[in-house]
């Protein structure tokens, strides 16, 4: 009448120091696998965060470009060619660089990435940004993005405070006229936003002429493939065209090859499962060993390997939970060092808590599996 | 070794016990070891206990007594003669076959080998698990019950731990008997307690045994409980002694 669960159960219960210890092998698994996989989740989320919050329908970019922090520009007049398609309701054009801002408290100076876009034409979820649009339109006015490093000096809060800011920015004096929060990755230390004219005044070489990205808006209802299919015609080899999920992609792609955030943060996480399968199997083997002789006595009274497998496999269940609730906590309050420290967001999602809570269990389990083999040798015929 | 007096009282109750014995060896032989180095343990083992009957089983160390009373208990396999026990015949039996007859034995060993983690009311009552047909409430009230009669009724949720070595193996014996076993297997269930702690034990399993009318089979060295024997079987050199019975 007793479960398999319940023996498991007591067994581990009874010292709880030595439960202590046990749980905490799992705790700091638990705890490796969820910040290495978030810092790895984040870092890239981070990074292809630009790319994300473009919400055009189609995408132009030259076919020179394999990222868009590094990218190379096409001729504009493209962009006035696909405006030609019935299709399509509206063009943007978008500017992208890096220049260097003046911190104006220590007077050094960091790299920034500029983007000079049409703060009307809604192809980029920039949030709050439509409203700047008459100052951005002015010269020499620019957005800070509030979530930038804080390299730069406290111009945030200088920004609340004070209401706007005069900055050097490419060695030319702007005034920074409000932040929004857009959000930094591993390629950029700080943002700063404004019109395409204000992209160009900093930026005296760049030509008018030649845009970094096209935005492209269409009629509600169109065939997205289909449009994309009928305007290759107008830019040809000059230009190639994306949906907004492919430049995502390629993005991916471009950090994954260029950025060994996978390798490094999949490894730790691997580190993590490996500890914690070697813990959890030192504990359930140093249990079933000590209590060989008891095991051997239940076997002999007429308990079936089974029963006896199902203690040990009950017991890694009960140390997975054990270890996990604790590890999950931990994990979230070093989400939040880890987000303060690398001023980068890094946040627990659902499916990853699930995705380590299944590792947990299969790490534990495995464990077990081993384990087990250990109690198949206890033979009732030596307790006599 | 075995004085007269008690062989004569072994043979009256003998003669008073049914007719189908709850142990009968013919021939059975037994040897650990293959080839070369096999080493014959057991010679023509012939023996019968009849239900009801407390048989005590003695000799030198190295005679076979306990390899003899693990191919009863069903904790080796029989390879060579017939074995029946509790009516199941155990001569290369499977070890599911061999399980089954396991849980209808209650075994008492030298060491309690109670599991340190759970008390004695639930050392006791984990047996249940085997019997599923009685119900949980029949179990834990059987469990509180045996306890009291071993003695432990103030003790019931002491961890091992906590008991005296008497006490101890009192709780194994309340768990050698929690799922009404039909036989009982007790290897030198006294070797570990102190005279008056393995007296109180073995009267206890006495009037536990024939209040049921369950035959128990026990190995033991210790000379002070011989008169609890009903028969005094002999081996030695792993023969059965001639002239014991």
């Amino acid at each position: 009448m007793y479960s398999a669960f319940f023996v498991a159960w007591c067994q581990l219960t009874y010292n709880k120091v030595k439960l202590a210890v046990a749980a905490a092998g799992v705790v700091v698994a638990v705890m490796l696998m969820l910040v290495q996989l978030g810092i790895r989740r984040g870092a890239m989320d981070n990074s292809v965060a630009v790319a994300r919050r473009v919400t055009a329908d189609l995408v132009i970019v030259s076919p020179r470009t394999k990222t868009i922090f590094a990218s190379a520009q096409f001729p504009r007049r493209l962009l006035y060619r696909v405006g030609s398609d019935p299709n399509v309701l509206a063009i943007s054009e978008m500017y992208m660089g890096q220049g260097r801002l003046r911190n104006p408290w220590n007077k050094l100076e960091f790299p920034v990435s500029l983007y000079g876009v049409d703060p009307s034409a809604g192809m980029m979820e920039l949030p709050g940004i439509e409203r700047f649009t008459e100052e951005l339109n002015d010269l020499d006015r620019l957005l800070y993005d509030g979530m930038s490093r804080t390299n730069y000096g406290p111009i945030k809060q200088y920004l609340a405070e004070n209401g706007s800011l005069d900055v050097e920015v490419n060695l030319r004096k702007v005034r920074l006229i409000n932040s929004i929060d857009v959000g930094i990755s591993i390629n950029t230390d700080g943002n700063l936003f404004t019109s395409p004219v204000n992209f160009l005044r900093l930026f005296p070489d760049r030509k008018p002429g030649s845009v970094d990205m096209g935005l492209i808006r269409l009629r509600p209802g169109a065939d997205t493939q289909a449009v994309r299919a009928s305007l290759r015609q107008y830019v040809g080899t000059e230009a190639k065209i994306l949906t907004r999920e492919e430049l995502v992609a390629a993005e991916i792609v471009f950090i994954r090859e260029n950025a060994p955030i996978d390798f490094i943060f999949g490894m730790g996480a691997a580190v993590g499962f490996f500890i914690g399968f070697v813990v959890v199997y030192q504990i359930l083997y140093t249990e079933v060993t000590n209590h060989l002789p008891q095991y051997a006595t239940m076997k002999a009274m007429g308990f079936s390997d089974r029963y006896l497998l199902q203690v040990v496999l009950s017991q890694s269940v009960i140390l997975a939970f054990f270890g996990y609730l604790p590890g999950f906590v931990l994990a979230l309050g070093l989400y939040r060092v880890a987000t303060k420290a690398i001023q980068m967001q890094f946040s627990m999602t659902v499916e990853r808590a699930l995705f380590v809570f299944v590792l947990t269990i299969v790490m534990c389990g495995l464990s077990a599996m081993i384990a087990i083999r250990k109690v198949r040798t206890a033979d009732p015929a030596d307790v006599f | 070794m075995v004085d007269e007096a008690h062989n004569s009282t072994a043979q009256t109750i003998i003669s008073t016990a049914t007719a189908t014995p709850a142990i009968s060896a013919r021939h059975v032989n037994f040897a650990f070891g293959e080839g070369d180095l096999q080493k014959q343990i057991l010679f023509d083992i012939n023996l019968e206990v009849a239900t009801g009957e407390i048989v005590l089983l003695t000799g030198p160390s190295g005679s076979g007594k306990t390899t003899l009373l693990t191919l009863i208990g069903a904790l080796r396999k029989v390879r060579d003669g017939e074995l029946d026990v509790l009516g199941h015949h155990l001569h290369n039996a499977s070890l599911e076959e061999l399980v089954e007859v396991r849980r209808e034995i209650g075994f008492i060993f030298q060491q309690h080998n109670l599991l340190p983690f759970l008390t004695a009311r639930q050392n006791v009552q984990l047996m249940f698990h085997l019997h599923p047909e009685v119900s949980p409430d029949d179990a834990s009230r059987l469990t509180a019950e045996l306890l009291t009669s071993v003695g432990l009724g103030h003790r019931l949720d002491y961890y091992p731990a906590r008991l005296s070595g008497g006490q101890k193996q009192r709780v194994a014996i309340a768990r050698a008997l929690a799922a009404n076993p039909k036989l009982i297997l007790a290897d030198e269930p006294t070797a570990a307690l102190d005279s008056q702690s393995g007296r109180d034990v073995v009267n206890l399993l006495q009037e536990l045994a024939r209040g049921r009318g369950c035959p128990i089979l026990m190995v033991t060295h210790d000379p002070r409980i011989l008169d609890v024997a009903d028969r005094i079987i002999n081996m030695e050199d792993g023969r059965v002694h001639p002239g014991e019975k």
